[in-house]
Order: C-alpha cells, then structure tokens, then sequence
C-alpha cells in the first residue's frame, strides 16, 4: 500500500442543530486522483472548508504528508484549492490573475511568468489570456478556476464542484484537466453530485451523505455491492407512501427496494424474469405508471443502495 | 515584492481599470461646488456675493464721522452688500429680538468727537444668533470700518485738530505707537476690503506697516473655498469605502478562502486593505484639491499643512471602513450600511449644510463624524492657523479603528 498524503480521521462538524459533518474519515493516496460523489447538503464544501483552514469547531484530525495540517501552516502551501465559486478577479485578465495569485506564493517571478503560461496552455486558454475574464463563458472562467488552484504546482489539489453549471463540453474539458493533473502526480480530491463525472474520471471513489462517507472504493468494487442485478427505475404520477404500500405487497424473489420517493422509485432485481410480474402488479393496483427504464448494474444504483434517494443536478 | 504591497497594487490597478465611479466621485464634489457656488455668485469673479445683509444702523453720534460711515454704505459695492435701515436704538432691539435683521450697528455718542480727540471709541456690532454666517460679515465690516476710521483718525491727525481747533476743543496727546499694534493686527481686514474701503482709506495702506506675505491670501472672501472641503471630504468617504468593501466581497465569492490557503495572513490582507483605500484617498482627494484651485482659484494656504490633513482624514475614513467590515456579517450588509453612513455622517458633519447653519444639536453630534474634523481643519489652514485639534482627532480615531479592525477581522476572514 502506497503511503497517504493525505487521511482524514473522525471529522465532525455542526452548525447548530444541522450536522454537516460527521465522523468523516478518509485517506487519499500520493498521486491518486478521488472523486467525493455526495448530495447537495452532503457535506462537501463543508469537507473542503475545514481543509483550507476557513472553518472552525471541529472535532477530528486531518494530516498532510504525515503531519497535522492546521499546525503548520506552511504545509497549506503545499495544497492547491479551486473553491465552488469563481474565486478570482473578473476586471483582470487571465494572465494577471494567475501572476496574483501566484505572487502570494513568493514564487520568482520569471518562474511564475513561466508556470502561467503553462497552466493556461493546459487549461486552452492561451489565447485569450489578455482578455478580460468577465467576457470569459462559464466553462473557461470554470478552467481558469482550476489553473490558480494549479499555480504553485500544489502536491494536493482540492476541487469542490469545479463543474457545476456549465455545459457537457466544457465539463469534459475539466475532466480532461483533472485527469492530466493526476497523471502529472498530483494527489486530486474533487467533489460533484454527478455520477458520470467520478465515473469517467476517477480510479477511486467516495460516495458520502449526510456528513459521512457511505462507500469507498473502485467503480468495480462499488458496483459489486449491488451485486449482478437488474435496476428498474419507475416513474409516474404518484406518491411514495402509495408506491411503497403497492410495492410492499408483491413477492419479487430477491427483489431489493432501493429507493422510494414522489413520482420516481428504484428496484433491485436478482432474477430478472420477475420484473413483467411486478409490472403487472402495479398496473393491476391501478398506480399511475408514466415510463419504466430497466439499466444494468452502475453507479447510480450503487448510490440509490446506499443513501436511498436519487441524485439530481 | 511582499504580499502587501501585492494586494495594494492589485487593488489600485483594478480600481484603475473601472476608473468611472473613481472619476465620477472626483467630478461630482466639483460640479456641486460649482452648482452651488454660482447660486450665490452669479459674477465671473470669487468674490462672494452673499443675499443682502439686513443691517440696522443706530447713529447716536448724528456727527461728521457718522455720517462719513453711513456714507461708506452707500457705495455701489456696498450698497449689494447691505441693506441698511436708520432706526433707534429701542426699535433696533426690538427688531433683532424678533429676528428681522442678520445685525445692528450702533455709533456710539461722540463718535466723532472721540475720533478728532482721538479717544478710544468702540462701534457696537449686534450679531442675530440664529444667522451665524451673515452676521459675521457685519462684524467683520465693523471692526475693518473701526480700523479705517482709526487709521484716519491718526493719517488726516493734522486735519482734525484743524477741526477741532474751531471747534474749541481741548486736544490730547495719542501717539502712534499707542496704535501700531492694533493696525498691524488688523491690517489683514484691511487689505481685504480695500477695494471697498479705497475710496476712503486711499492713503492708508501705504502709511501703514507691511508684513509680507499675506497680502496675496487676503484677496476675499472665495465661496468655492467655504464649500467645497465638505463635498471633497464626503465624496473622499464615498471613493475609499468599496476598497475596504472589497474585503466582503471577496469573502462571498471564495477569494478570501483561496488567499488564506497561501502564506499570506489575515492581517496582511487587512493592512494592505487599509493602505490601498488610505493610497486611493490621498491621490483622488490631492487631484481634486488641485483641481479646486485651477476651477475655483481655491488658495489652500498651507500645502504641507493640508496635506498632512487630507492624510489623517483618509487614514481615518479607511481605517474606519475597515473596522465596520470586520463587523458586518456578508456583503450584503456592508453595502446596505455604506451608503447611509456616508450621507448621515455628511449632514451631521457640515458637508450638505454648512457647519454654521446646523441647529446647535447637530453641531454636537457632528463632533463624532470626519466631516467635521476635515472641514474644520481646512478651515483653520486657511485661516492660516494649525488645525492641530482636527489633525489629532482624525490620526487618533484613525490609528484606533485600525487597530481594532487589525484585531477582529483576521480571525474572521480566516474563518471564512
Ligand atoms: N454557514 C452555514 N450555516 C449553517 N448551515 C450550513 C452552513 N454551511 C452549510 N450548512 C449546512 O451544512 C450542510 C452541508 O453543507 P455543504 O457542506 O455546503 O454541502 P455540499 O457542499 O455537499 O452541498 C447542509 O445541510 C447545509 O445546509
Ligand atoms: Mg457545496
């Protein structure tokens, strides 16, 4: 086993009554590139939040390369950070914003010249780089995002939600930059509430809720806790109390309810030949069925398993 | 280049970039000082033009040199001056209780004969209290007048024991180093009002001592010079307030998390932050006084004297942006606060009224605003006095709000 740069140890963390997170442990390999998978309210952007040092009262231990990360501060220097939002200054263009953010660092400045022009190659920014970055699209200022966080060539790099709200293409592009930074042997954590974005990019994966880390592993070794099933996803025009009380009355031979909500629920079937009697089931009962998707085993079914709800944008 | 200096770079250039709202707080104190100023001086020249003052005269000599001052008023210049009314002493009073005039002037008995006996004499000058301003200009005219006639009364000395020869009277001995120190104070007033005071003082200035110097300053009263120091101080607050808003903003959008993962510090950030808005002041509020004198011909005085003023007042106004922002929740809060700040402190403080036309009460509690501080120090430079009270009280409360605001906000910029 390779050693950790980073493990995380029984992190808690509350405002109020709202627990955000709790008990959170994790470890992430050197040069291993971890997608957190999670919910809107999981607890993500608390998770990075502790990390960068800007939140207090928690419980719990966090070490960097074998040492406590908040009692060093000069081990932050090490660690990059692409916050969730657009975190840099819209009226400055791309190259002097990376030049800033860079001169924080105290990097010479030919070196920094240099690495600038480096990061917006990587990020295919290269030629609008004396732009204005207001006029950027969402997925470059996304990609400019990330290059600051790239900028003092950081051995960890933390991205909370680096895609949200831009368009497939653009996503792609951030995953590509994500996967070129890891195999340069960068150590990555990004965070999403998007199943195909840890699909495609990660070797491994988190999935956490409420605060806690519910799964962990490869997209193989996730896929095999459902098993060698057939996921059937139903959806029409009713409630979850009346689905569950239809569904409670059907014999499915191994069938597993992975989850119940309004209008959409999930099933989990080990013998297939089951799923046209359960069919017949509930449009015998009468229960408003609009459309009915049968899917082999993936990620998505993993974490319908194991938080019990589905993920949405 | 440390990082200090970093941020403070990184902010003017950015301020530079979008330079209109920095420009336009530049333009608007002009423009307002040119508005309001032509309301009350329509002429292409400084010199004010003040509404009429209501001057009651009670002449209770009836005599040559009476007459000669009431003579004086009725000089064309003066004449735009002063709206003179001859009444009695009783009414007079009577007049001034019920407000109807900004000030009464009484000659006193044998003011003539005083003059030629060259006996101290003394015009009684009665100011309205609730016209701070007009009143003062009676007062003023007044004691120049008192000066004239005294000069006179020593340069035409020969002519008067002529008078007072026929006259029979018994002369005394008043030598003129008994006056000199009396003239030489109030030459100054002298000077100012000679262009009204020539006709009848043509041989004065020149019979008295000259002290260099002053001479230039005292060309009158400018208008421009009384307005604008409020509307520069209050649009100084408007133009360094976002610099230390800034500190908000930022940490809404996720830079100040990004900034407290590098090595720089809380308290650097919020040094730079203060030196940055400090920076912008000095330069915003130095090209605006250059501008007052090039548009207005605003003779500042003393320039080391103002500018250490302006210094301490955007120290002050920085550093207390700066402290308000170490108390505002988010950003939100800072910019529903920043705005009716600025205009109450401006109200209280003498930049939208002037300090001498606020109620008593206002006065007082615009003792706690910058306003007020600036306004009078500029004032108190221009009279060519030190405004050490103002200098004081701006480094002071400049030096403590800073320090308070480099005491609380780094542990909560470093809490996100
Ligand atoms: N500043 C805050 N005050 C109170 N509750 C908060 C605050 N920030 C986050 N929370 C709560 O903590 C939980 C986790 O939030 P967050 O870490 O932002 O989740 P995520 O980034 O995964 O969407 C949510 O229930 C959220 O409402
Ligand atoms: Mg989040």
């Amino acid at each position: 086993m390779q050693q950790h740069i980073l493990e995380i140890k029984n992190l808690s963390k509350s405002y109020g009554e709202t627990v955000a997170l709790a008990n959170f442990s994790l470890d992430l390999g050197k040069g291993e590139v971890l997608g957190l998978l999670g919910p809107n309210g999981a607890g993500k952007t608390t998770l990075i939040s502790i990390l960068s040092g800007t939140l207090r009262d928690f419980t719990g231990s966090v070490t960097f390369k074998g040492q406590d990360l908040f009692a060093d501060r000069g081990l932050k220097n090490l660690i990059g950070i692409v916050p969730q939002e657009m975190a840099f200054y819209e009226d400055l263009n791309a190259t002097e914003n990376l030049l800033f953010w860079g001169g924080l660092y105290a990097i010479p400045e030919k070196e920094l010249k240099k690495r600038a022009r480096e990061l917006l190659a990587l990020v295919e920014l290269g030629a609008r780089a004396r732009e204005p970055v207001k006029k950027f699209s969402g997925g470059m200022k996304r990609r400019l995002n990330v290059a600051i966080g790239l900028i003092h060539r950081p051995e960890l790099l933390l991205l909370d939600e680096p895609t949200v709200g831009i368009d497939v293409q653009a996503k792609m592009s951030i995953l590509d930059i994500i996967r070129n930074v890891g195999r340069e042997g960068t150590s990555v954590v990004f965070t999403t509430h998007q199943l195909s974005e840890v699909e495609q990019t990660c070797a491994r994966i988190a999935i956490m809720d409420r605060g806690t880390i519910l799964a962990q592993g490869t997209l193989a070794e996730l896929i095999r806790i459902v098993g060698e099933k057939e996921v059937v996803e139903v959806s029409g025009e009713f409630s979850a109390a009346a689905f569950s009380a239809i569904i409670q009355q059907f014999d499915g031979n191994g069938m597993e309810v992975l989850s119940v909500t309004d209008n959409q629920a999930h099933l989990a079937f080990a013998d297939p030949e089951r799923i046209p009697a359960m069919m017949q089931h509930l449009f015998q009962r009468h229960l408003p069925i609009a459309d009915l998707k049968i899917k082999s085993p993936n990620l998505e079914a993993v974490f319908l398993k194991m938080t019990g709800r589905s993920l949405r944008d | 280049m440390s990082r200090t200096t970093l941020i403070v770079r990184n902010d003017l250039r950015r301020r530079l970039r979008a330079p209109m709202a920095t420009i336009l707080f530049l333009v608007i104190p002009l423009a307002m000082t040119g508005v309001i100023g032509m309301v009350f001086n329509p002429g292409a020249d400084n010199r004010t033009q003040l509404p009429p003052i209501r001057l009651l005269v009670v002449d209770n000599d009836k005599d040559l040199a009476a007459k000669f001052l009431l003579g004086a008023f009725d000089q064309k210049e003066l004449k735009d001056m002063f709206q003179v009314t001859l009444t009695d002493t009783a009414t007079g009073e009577a007049l001034m209780r019920k407000g109807k005039a900004s000030a009464m002037l009484v000659i006193p008995e044998h003011f003539s004969d005083d003059l030629a006996d060259q006996k101290p004499t003394a015009l009684e000058v009665v100011k309205n209290p609730s016209e701070e301003f007009l009143p003062g200009v009676a007062e003023e005219f007044a004691a120049t007048m008192a000066v004239g006639f005294s000069a006179l009364a020593q340069v035409f000395a020969d002519e008067l024991k002529v008078i007072k020869s026929v006259r029979n009277l018994s002369l005394e001995a008043v030598t003129i180093a008994d006056m000199t120190p009396f003239l030489e104070m109030a030459r100054a007033k002298i000077i100012a009002l000679r262009s009204y005071l020539s006709p009848l003082l043509l041989t004065v200035s020149s019979s008295t001592t000259t002290r260099p110097g002053r001479e230039a300053r005292a060309s009158g009263f400018n208008i421009f010079s009384y307005i604008f120091p409020g509307m520069l101080i209050m649009f100084l607050l408007f133009t360094i307030e976002p610099s230390l808003r800034e500190i908000q903003n930022e940490r809404a959008d996720g830079k100040t998390r990004r900034m407290m993962f590098s090595p720089l510090s809380g308290l650097e950030l919020v040094t730079a932050r203060i030196f940055s808005g400090w920076l912008l002041g000095m330069a915003v509020c130095l090209l605006a006084m250059g501008a007052g004198t090039l548009i207005f011909g605003i003779d500042w005085v003393s320039y080391p004297l103002q500018l250490a003023l302006v210094a301490a007042a955007c120290l002050c106004c920085a550093a207390l942006f700066a402290m308000l922002n170490a108390f505002f929740r988010n950003k939100n809060q800072a910019g529903a606060f920043a705005s009716p700040i600025i205009l109450v402190f401006s109200a209280f403080g003498g930049s939208l009224l002037p300090l001498e036309q606020l109620p008593a009460g206002m006065r007082w509690v615009g003792r706690f605003t910058i306003n007020n501080w600036f306004i009078t120090g500029c004032r108190e430079i221009m009279d060519g006095r030190l405004p050490i009270a103002a200098l004081l009280v701006l480094t002071v409360s400049g030096l403590f709000f800073a320090a308070v605001a480099m005491a609380v906000l780094p542990r909560r910029l470093s809490a996100g």
